[in-house]
């Protein structure tokens, strides 16, 4: 056996020993990976008495407005608010416009904004305890 | 394949020639392929991040 040839067979058996241990530490890098990974169940798989939602109140959320309210008597509250502060907040709050641009909608200033939002939400809230006392 | 050719394929793949880095794919596959088995199946999203990762770092080895 020459010496090139030697020189090779030792390049080759470092090679796979090198390899070797570049594939072991890939795996288990890859094995810790997907062990931190959660489980996860299709929807379709769940029982329809465990989801939170079901089609009646799918539907219901359809034929609200703007607002997704948590609660009914929010509802009740924000429907009971003037015409034109129902729109304020939808704007503020849904829509997520800034005031400054309420204003020159409603051709206002942004302060009388401001001020219809304080009295709007503070309306809400009082009415919001007065049930919540009530009950 | 003869040591002198594995040679030539070994050091043209450290350098970045990808045909290179498939034969020594094929030539190592039955190591790969062993590392890959889980439950006695191999793990073919195993096999494919191991190449990668050979892949990157073939170039780090020192001929």
């Amino acid at each position: 056996m020459d010496h090139q040839q030697e020189y090779d067979d030792v390049l080759r058996a470092r090679f796979t020993k090198w390899l070797d241990t570049v594939i072991y530490r890939a795996k288990l890098k890859y094995l810790r990976k997907t062990e931190t990974k959660l489980d996860t169940v299709s929807l379709e798989e769940l029982p329809e008495r465990i989801l939170p939602v079901y089609e009646d109140d799918l539907r219901q959320i359809d034929s609200m407005d703007a607002f997704a309210f948590e609660e009914e008597r929010l509802a009740d509250a924000f429907a009971n608010l003037p015409i034109k502060r129902q729109r304020i907040l939808t704007m503020l709050f849904v829509e997520e416009r800034k005031p400054e641009e309420i204003a020159k909608e409603l051709n206002c200033s942004p302060q009388h904004v401001y001020d219809q939002r304080y009295h709007a939400l503070k309306k809400l809230r009082t009415e919001l305890m007065e049930e919540g006392d009530g009950r | 394949m003869n040591p002198e050719e594995f040679g030539k394929i070994l050091e043209e793949a450290t350098l970045g020639s990808h045909q290179a880095l498939e034969r020594i794919f094929e030539l190592y596959d039955p190591l790969i392929s062993k590392h890959c088995r889980i439950d006695g199946k191999i793990d073919e999203d195993l096999k494919q991040y191991i190449l990668i990762h050979i892949a990157l770092n073939i170039s780090k080895f020192d001929i």
